[in-house]
C-alpha cells in the first residue's frame, strides 16, 4: 500500500506548522523525511498516524482518505513509532508488544493463540525473543526502540511510520534498527536526523524546510551541497561512500555556510554549482 | 562506599528482574475468598462479638426472605455492621478503580484523587450542597453525589489545566498543582462546615477531610453499589485503551484509539466515581494511590488484569482497615483516613525511594 499526502496543512496552537505539503511513500519503499529541527517532520508524521488532524489537505492510503476510516481500521494499515518514552508502569516486553494487537480487538476480547504467536514472532524478529518477561523500563535505549519496533510489527500493517527512530542511539544500534526496517520491506515513512543514514537506507527523500517540502527525489538527487547550504545552513561535500557507494555527506563542522557562496536559491541554477 | 554497593546492587537487580505475571484468575479467586472472610470478620468482631456461623445464619435468613429472628444479633449484623462492611468494600473497590484509571489517564503513577485535589473538590461540592440545603430531603444521596461529582469534575479540570499550562506536562507539576488546589479547597470546605455552626456539622469536618465509614446504612449503599460495578465494566471494556495511554497519546493514536474521546470518558468516569465515593465516605487518602501500585507489582501493568484485581484488593484493604479502625481503641473509633494515612505515607516514601533509586 502507498501513502500520498496532498496539499497538507497542519496548524498547531494557532500556528501553521506544515503547509502545502505533497509527498509520496511508495509501496515497499523506504521514504525518508529530512529537515532541520522544527521543520515540521514530526507534525507531518503525526497526521499520518492520526494523532493530529490536518487543517486542510488529505492523507491517502491507496487513494482513499484515512480520515474516512475508523481509527482502529486505519491502525490495521498504518503502524506508528512515535518519539514517546512511555511512563513507568511495570509493563513487560510481551505486554508492550501485545499492544500492537489493539486495533484488531473488540472490548473485553483477550489474546488468542494467533495473537500470542504474532507477539512472540515480532519479539524474535527484533532479537528480543528471549526477553519477553523483562520490564520495558529496564531496557537500554537501543533495546527499547527494538521492542517498540516489534510492537509496530505486531500490528501487522502494510505501512510503518517512524519518527526519528534512531535518536539517542549509538551508531551500532542505529545500524541495527535501520537494518531491521530495510529487511521488513514495508511501505515505510521515516523521519531521520542523520542525513548519511537517510542517504543509505532511503529509496526516496523529502526535504522539509519551514513547514514546506522543498525537495523530493532519490537521496542522490536531493542531498546536494546547495540544498544542504540553503536548508541546513551547513557547508558540505557529497562524495561516494567508499564501502557502499551511497552518497556520503562530509560536513564542514568548523563553520557554517557563508550565504554569499550560494546567493541564488532558486531551483535550476543551484544545480550548476560545483559539488566541491 | 556502603552507598556505592547499594546502588550497584540495585542496578544489577534491575537488569535481571523479570516477571512471570501471576495468573489473574486464581489470584482474583483468592482475593474474593479473602474478601468474604474479611467481611465475615468485620461483621463478627466488635464491642459485642458474634460467632461467624451466627453472622451467616442472620444474613442467610434475611436474604432468603425468612422472617428475621428478633434480637440484638439481627440488629447488629443486619442494621449496623453489614452495611458498614459492605460500604468499606464498595468504597475500597471504587478507590482501587479510580486510582488505576487516573494513573493511566495522567500517565503518572503518583496520581490519585486525593493528591490531585479531586477528592477535596468533591468534598467541597458535597458540603456546599448541604450548607445550601440542596442535599436535604429524600434525594439526599443523589443530591450529595451529584454535587460531589460536579466538585470533582471541576477540580480535576482545573488541576489538569494548571498542570498543562505552557504545553509541558511534568508529573511533578501535576501533583504539586493537585496538592495546592486540594489544600485550598479543603480550607474552604472547613470554613463552610465551621461557618454552618452546629455541633453535628463541626464534627463532620473530620468526615469530609479524613474520610469515615461510620455513617453506613443500607440506603447509603445504593449509589456506590451501582457506580462501582458499572465503572469496573466500562473501564474493563477500555482496558486496551488504558494500556496504550501508558505509552503516550501518540502511541495510543497510532494503535487506533480515539484518544480525545477516551480521555473525556476517563475524566468523567473518575470524577463521577470520586464524587459518589466522597459523598458516602468523605475523602480517604492513599488507598487509590497504593492499591494499583501493589497490584501492579503482582499482576503487572496490563489493565485487563489490573482493574479487577485492584477492585478486589481495594475492597479487601478497606474492609480490613475499617476493622482496625473500629477495634483498635476501646473508647472510640478511629477515622478510616487516619489508618490509611498511617499505612499509606510510609508506603509512598518507599515507592518514591524505589523509583528515584532505580533512576526512572
Amino acid at each position: 500500500m502507498r501513502i500520498d499526502i496532498e496539499d497538507l496543512r497542519v496548524a498547531y496552537a494557532g500556528r501553521t506548522v506544515v503547509a502545502d505539503a505533497h509527498l509520496i511513500a511508495a509501496e515497499g519503499e523506504i521514504t525518508g523525511l529530512v529537515g532541520p529541527n522544527g521543520s515540521g517532520k514530526s507534525t507531518l508524521l503525526r497526521t499520518v498516524y492520526r494523532h493530529l488532524k490536518p487543517a486542510a489537505g488529505r492523507v491517502l492510503l491507496d487513494g482513499s482518505d484515512i480520515r474516512e476510516l475508523s481509527p482502529a481500521r486505519s491502525a490495521r494499515h498504518i503502524a506508528a513509532l512515535p518519539q514517546e518514552r512511555g511512563g513507568d508502569f511495570e509493563l513487560t516486553l510481551r505486554e508492550v508488544v501485545a499492544m500492537g494487537r489493539t486495533p484488531y480487538k473488540r472490548a473485553f476480547a483477550g489474546e488468542d493463540a494467533a495473537d500470542r504467536d504474532i507477539v512472540e514472532r515480532s519479539l524474535a524478529d527484533v532479537g528480543m525473543g528471549d526477553h519477553a518477561d523483562r520490564h520495558f523500563t529496564e531496557l537500554s535505549g537501543g533495546e527499547r526502540q527494538r521492542v517498540l519496533l516489534a510492537r509496530a510489527f505486531a500490528q501487522q500493517t502494510d505501512v510503518l511510520v517512524l519518527d526519528e527512530p534512531t535518536n539517542h542511539l549509538d551508531v551500532r544500534h542505529q545500524v541495527e534498527l535501520l537494518a531491521l526496517l530495510r529487511g521488513r520491506r514495508r511501505t515505510t515513512l521515516v523521519s531521520l536526523h542523520d542525513l548519511n543514514a537517510a542517504a543509505s537506507v532511503c529509496d526516496r527523500l523529502h526535504v522539509l524546510h519551514e513547514g514546506r517540502v522543498v525537495a523530493s527525489g532519490t537521496p542522490r538527487e536531493v542531498l546536494r551541497p546547495p540544498l544542504l547550504a540553503e536548508v541546513f545552513g551547513v557547508r558540505a561535500a557529497v562524495v561516494e561512500h567508499p564501502l557502499t557507494g551511497d552518497p556520503l555527506i562530509a560536513f564542514d563542522h568548523r563553520e557554517l555556510c557563508n550565504p554569499a557562496i550560494f546567493p541564488d536559491t532558486s531551483g535550476n541554477s543551484l544545480r550548476d554549482l560545483p559539488d566541491f | 562506599m556502603a552507598l556505592d554497593t547499594t546502588v550497584s546492587r540495585k542496578g544489577t537487580d534491575a537488569r535481571v528482574r523479570t516477571r512471570r505475571s501471576m495468573p489473574a484468575g486464581p489470584l482474583a479467586l483468592l482475593l474474593a475468598v479473602a474478601l468474604l472472610a474479611a467481611l465475615t470478620a468485620a461483621v463478627a468482631w466488635g464491642s459485642t462479638s458474634i460467632p461467624p456461623g451466627e453472622v451467616w445464619s442472620v444474613v442467610w435468613r434475611r436474604l432468603s426472605g425468612d422472617a428475621p429472628r428478633p434480637g440484638t444479633n439481627d440488629l447488629i449484623v443486619w442494621q449496623l455492621r453489614l452495611p458498614r462492611a459492605l460500604l468499606a468494600a464498595l468504597v475500597g473497590a471504587g478507590l482501587g478503580l479510580v486510582g488505576t484509571a487516573m494513573q493511566a489517564l495522567v500517565r503518572n503513577p503518583l496520581a490519585d484523587p486525593y493528591f490531585l485535589g479531586v477528592s477535596n473538590g468533591a468534598s467541597l461540592g458535597a458540603v456546599a450542597a448541604i450548607v445550601l440545603g440542596l442535599g436535604s430531603g429524600g434525594a439526599l444521596g443523589l443530591g450529595l453525589s451529584g454535587a460531589a461529582f460536579a466538585g470533582a469534575l471541576a477540580t480535576f479540570a482545573l488541576v489538569w489545566a494548571v498542570a498543562r499550562r505552557g504545553g509541558g506536562f511534568a508529573p511533578l507539576r501535576l501533583v504539586l498543582a493537585g496538592v495546592a488546589i486540594g489544600q485550598f479547597l479543603s480550607g474552604f470546605t472547613s470554613y463552610l462546615v465551621l461557618q454552618a455552626g452546629d455541633e453535628q456539622q463541626t464534627h463532620s469536618v473530620l468526615f469530609w477531610l479524613m474520610g469515615s465509614l461510620s455513617g453506613a446504612s443500607w440506603p447509603l449503599l445504593a449509589a456506590p453499589a451501582v457506580a462501582v460495578p458499572a465503572v469496573l465494566l466500562l473501564l474493563q471494556a477500555r482496558a486496551r485503551g488504558l494500556n496504550a495511554l501508558l505509552m503516550g497519546d501518540e502511541t495510543a493514536a497510532g494503535l487506533g484509539i480515539d484518544v480525545v474521546r477516551l480521555r473525556r470518558e476517563l475524566f468523567a468516569v473518575t470524577s463521577l466515581l470520586t464524587g459518589v465515593l466522597v459523598a458516602v465516605s468523605g475523602a480517604i487518602a492513599f488507598v487509590a494511590l497504593m492499591v494499583p501500585h501493589v497490584c501492579r507489582l503482582v499482576v503487572g501493568g496490563d489493565h485487563r488484569r489490573l482493574l479487577p484485581v485492584s477492585a478486589l484488593f481495594g475492597a479487601l484493604l478497606l474492609v480490613v482497615v475499617d476493622i482496625v479502625c473500629r477495634t483498635a481503641m476501646d473508647t472510640q473509633e478511629l477515622p478510616v483516613g487516619v489508618v490509611t494515612s498511617l499505612i499509606g505515607a510510609p508506603a509512598l516514601l518507599y515507592l518514591l525511594d524505589r523509583r528515584l533509586g532505580s533512576g526512572s
